[in-house]
Formats: C-alpha cells, structure tokens, sequence
C-alpha cells in the first residue's frame, strides 16, 4: 500500500502494480490519482536560458540568480513534501526573500483561522465515526477530492454511524450550481446567487437565533432546524464559499459560534498546501504572504498577486507550481521580465517561459517523505519506483549550498 | 458569382457571467498532458443551460469569443444536461477562463476567479491554443 499524492485526501489504500520498475497499473485510485501514478507526458530536463543542460549548471545558475536578486520571491510549495517546505522556508530566511504560496489565493484565510484555533474543527477519522450532518459549501469534492464521501462522509458505516447515508447520515450542499455533490445530496441542496454566500450566512444566523430568515424564509428555517438536530455536523468549506465571504471570511466564524455541535473543513486542493501553511505558521505565525529580513513580515503586497502586480520582485523561485496556468492573465506579465526558476517533475506552462529549470522527483512516486492532510493529520508518502531525479528536499540543500 | 454578405455580419454579441468549477476529467488530463488536445478538450469550453444558449442563439458544439477589458479566448459551447436557472454559465478552471478574470483585487492578494463578465459571440476561429496563453 502507498499514498496517492492526487489531492489533501493523501489516500493511504493504494495498491501500485509495478512491471519492469515502472508503475503499470493503479487499484483504489480516484482517476486523478491514478493519472498522477502514471505520471506526466512531458518529463522536464535541466535547462538555462532554454538551453539544455546538466542538473548541476541549472542548479548552481539557480543559486546565483537567487544570490543577486535584490527581491526575491520563493513562491509554489503546495506540491512538496514538508521536508523541502521547511528547507524552502530557511532558504527564504537566509535570503531575506518573501515567501508565498498557493494558499495565498486558495484557502489560507481558513486556515489560517483553523490554526488559530477560531473555530472547532476535527479529524476526517472522527468525520467518518461520528458525524451525521455534512454540509458541502462551495465546495465539489465529487470532483476536487474524489473520493472524499466515499472514504469518510457520506457513505462509509463509521463507529456511531452504523446505518450510513440511508438513515445516520444527512448530505446538504450549497453552492450555486448543481455539482455532481450537489447531486448526491438530494433534496438538500440549496442553490444560492453568485457571491450569495453572505446573504445567506445572516439569513441562516436569523434562523437559528429564532427570528425570519429575510429571504427564502421557508427553506432557511427549514435548513436552520436540520441543522440545529445535528450531533456532530461538519461544514466542509470549499473554495466557492471562501472566494465568496474573503472580504468577510469571520461571517463563517460567527455561523460556527451558532452551531455548537458543529466543526468546519476547510476543503484544499493540493496535496500539501496545509504543510506548507502548518509550518510557516509554527516559523512565524503567518500561514503565507512573508517577507524575512530583520523580523518576518506578513503583508498582502507579498502575496504572489500583488508582487507581480506592482511589479515589486526581481526573481521568482517557483517550486511545484504553474502560475502563468493558475492566476489570471492580467497578472502575470512581469514573469517575462524577471528570471523565474521553475523546479517540478514535468513541463508547465511557466517552465517554458523559466530562465532555470531544474527537474525534481515527482513526490509519492519517485520520492518520499511527509504531508500534512486536509484535517492536519501527517501522512508518510513513500517512494515506489527507482528512478535518478533529485528529490524537491534534495534540490533545496543544494541550493542553499550554492549560496 | 453572388457575394457571401454574412461574411461581412458581425455575429451579435451578448452580456454574459460566467464562474469557474472544477472537474475530474480535465483534472485528470492536467496530470499527463497540460499541453495535449484532451486537456484542451476539457479546459477551453463553455457550459450553459439551454434557455441560456437559446437567448444567445447557440447550440452545443458552436465556437464563441468570450471577450472582455483582459482577454479574448475562443471556446466550445456545451448545453448543460442539468437544469439550471439561466445567467449564469460555466467554465471550467484553466488558462483558458484565467485569461478573462481581473486583475482587480483590491490590494487584498485573490483575484475574483469564480465572477467574470464577459461578451459572448458566435464565431468561426478556432479555439484558442494553450501556446497562445502562455504568449510570451
């Protein structure tokens, strides 16, 4: 059995079937975590100035760009283990370089509020015991983390929950479109407008404290008494609820206050964004958006949006990550007036722009170590084929030794 | 020889908003090949509901411009086999939508990428590639 790096479910059931060292075959995988296993079409190799070339040129032309940037950032993480975060970490340290990460236009405002502990929030091991009340918000694990209902909500007999979804459990979802979890949760999903949300946090806040809703009076009420019933109810917040309430995000913090027996989940993506979180917390009580120097300083304009935006860094250190893919177009033009270097298993769309690039093991395949899980649970990935690349840990050592 | 007048037409271009949602296949395709037709295949299109395409006088298959103050892209429309309630359509996340959302984000670090607005058009180029994209 090995863990499947697909998505923050780190599924630890999987089977891998291997024929002459390289992986054949999957079983237990959701088809995204199976598509990881077989890997990418498009391996990446070591290049500078989009010239090929050895690991150990790309590496050290890396190190020097790093050294002589005046602003640097060290930016991505989401896909690394936590032993290259924290390497990641004291590399930016050493450098007086900011540090960001996905999160920082993805869920970190909820994480950030779960490591401070402003809301109640629990284990996916106890979701699947005891929990009789999920609610998906914004939120379509069906298909972000696929086998999330499967493994712990909606379907599994748990401890308390013998009976299941037929009669223990009760699925609702809102959000506004019916998603394939929406589907499943049927006669519970409550569409609601775009940008909605926090209309419909105060109209539910209205209802639980005993007035009228002051729209879809019915329905809230209706939802408000379901909710009121629950045992142990779980929100599993997804990013459509988090885009929605970020200028607001503690609207959600005042709905928990309401709801005593209820615990939120922040629903994230990536295998290890809440690593990278966890640690740069424990460093210097920020989840992202850091610049080191004297002290470490939080602030928006060292958010990856923002730097780029006013054009305020030198050099980009981009690791497990694609934004010229993931932000918006109108954001990231000044990567092409910046050295970028680009360290992942494959080729992304910003490693054809990268001055550097540097291959790396894909991590729970060709390489091993740790991740921390959607509920904060650390997960050991191993490595299951034999294979040459540097791992992402080893490619940070080396790099700081090249300073 | 008669003259193909439509040619000179302009296709009528229509107000629409659009949010992003997520999908296993495309993600699936994500993982081998971001560059490959299939990714491709999933990421640059549009999802509807029919009252919507019917408004706009599309039908699955057509190629629209989506266009606004950030981008232009060419995608497919695909007619939503669910019910929905009409203004509003559907974009999986990708390069694809990124190159519609704005760069407005009130200094606060998370551009809007779940409300886009946009024109939509009928039109006859091919979808945009992912090369064209990455643009530099």
């Amino acid at each position: 059995m090995t863990t499947c790096t697909g998505c923050s479910l780190l599924c630890e059931d999987i089977e891998v079937i291997l024929e002459n060292g390289r992986i054949k075959e999957t079983m237990n995988a959701c088809r995204r975590g199976a598509a990881r296993f077989r890997g990418c079409k498009n391996w990446l190799t070591p290049s500078v100035n989009r010239k090929q070339t050895d690991i150990d040129t790309a590496i050290k032309k890396a190190a020097d760009i790093l050294k002589n940037a005046k602003s640097p950032m060290l930016f991505g993480w989401s896909n690394s283990t936590c032993e290259a975060q924290v390497k990641g970490i004291q590399l930016a340290k050493k450098l007086n370089a900011a540090i960001d990460d996905t999160s920082s236009f993805c869920q970190g405002l909820l994480i950030e509020r779960a490591l401070q502990k402003k809301f109640r929030t629990c284990s996916l091991e106890e979701v699947r015991n005891k929990a009789d009340v999920l609610v998906y918000w914004g939120s379509d694990a069906q298909d972000s983390q696929p086998r999330h209902l499967s493994r712990f909500s909606v379907f599994p007999r748990g401890e308390s929950r013998q009976r299941g979804y037929e009669e223990d459990r009760l699925a609702i979802a809102i959000d506004v479109r019916e998603s394939n979890t929406a589907k499943i949760c049927k006669g519970h999903f409550y569409r609601i407008p775009l940008k909605g949300d926090r209309e419909f946090i105060l109209a539910l806040m209205d209802a639980l404290s005993g007035k009228v809703p002051k729209y879809d009076a019915k329905r809230i009420l209706e939802l408000a008494g379901l909710l009121k019933k629950a045992e142990f109810g779980v929100i599993f917040a997804g990013i459509g609820l988090t885009y929605s309430i970020k200028d607001d995000i503690d609207i959600l913090v005042s709905l928990a206050d309401m709801l005593p027996n209820f615990h939120i989940m922040p629903m994230v993506g990536h295998y290890n964004m809440r690593g990278f979180n966890e640690a740069l917390f424990k460093e210097t009580g920020f989840v992202n958006r850091v610049k080191f120097g004297v002290k470490p300083v939080h602030d928006n304009k060292y958010a990856i949006v923002e730097a780029l935006k006013a054009k305020s860094i030198d050099a980009l250190l981009v690791v497990g990550s694609d934004p010229i893919s993931s932000l918006p177009r109108s954001v990231t033009s000044h990567l092409a007036s910046i050295p970028v270097i680009c360290i992942d298993p494959c080729v992304t769309l910003t490693s054809t722009i990268a001055e550097v690039t540097i291959p790396a093991a894909a991590s729970g395949i060709e390489s091993g170590g740790s991740a921390v899980r959607m509920d904060g649970k650390v997960i050991e990935i191993s490595k299951v084929v034999e294979n040459t690349y540097l791992s992402d840990v080893e490619i940070m050592n080396r790099l700081m030794e090249g300073l | 020889m008669g003259m193909d007048i439509g040619k000179f037409l302009k296709s009528p271009e229509y107000e629409i908003k659009l949010t992003t949602c997520r999908d296993i296949f495309q993600a699936e395709t994500l993982e081998n090949d971001r560059f490959g037709d299939e990714y491709k295949k999933h990421s640059a299109a549009v999802v509807m509901g029919k009252d919507d395409s019917k408004k706009f006088g599309l039908k699955s298959g057509d190629r629209v411009r989506l266009t606004n103050s950030y981008g232009t892209v060419v995608v497919e429309v695909r007619e939503s086999k669910r019910e929905e309630p009409g203004g509003l359509a559907f974009m999986v996340n990708s390069p694809w939508s990124n190159a519609l959302v704005s760069d407005d984000t009130g200094e606060k670090g998370i551009p809007d990428f779940k409300s886009i607005n946009a024109r939509i058009s009928l039109t006859k180029d091919d979808i945009t590639t992912i090369e064209s994209l990455i643009g530099r």
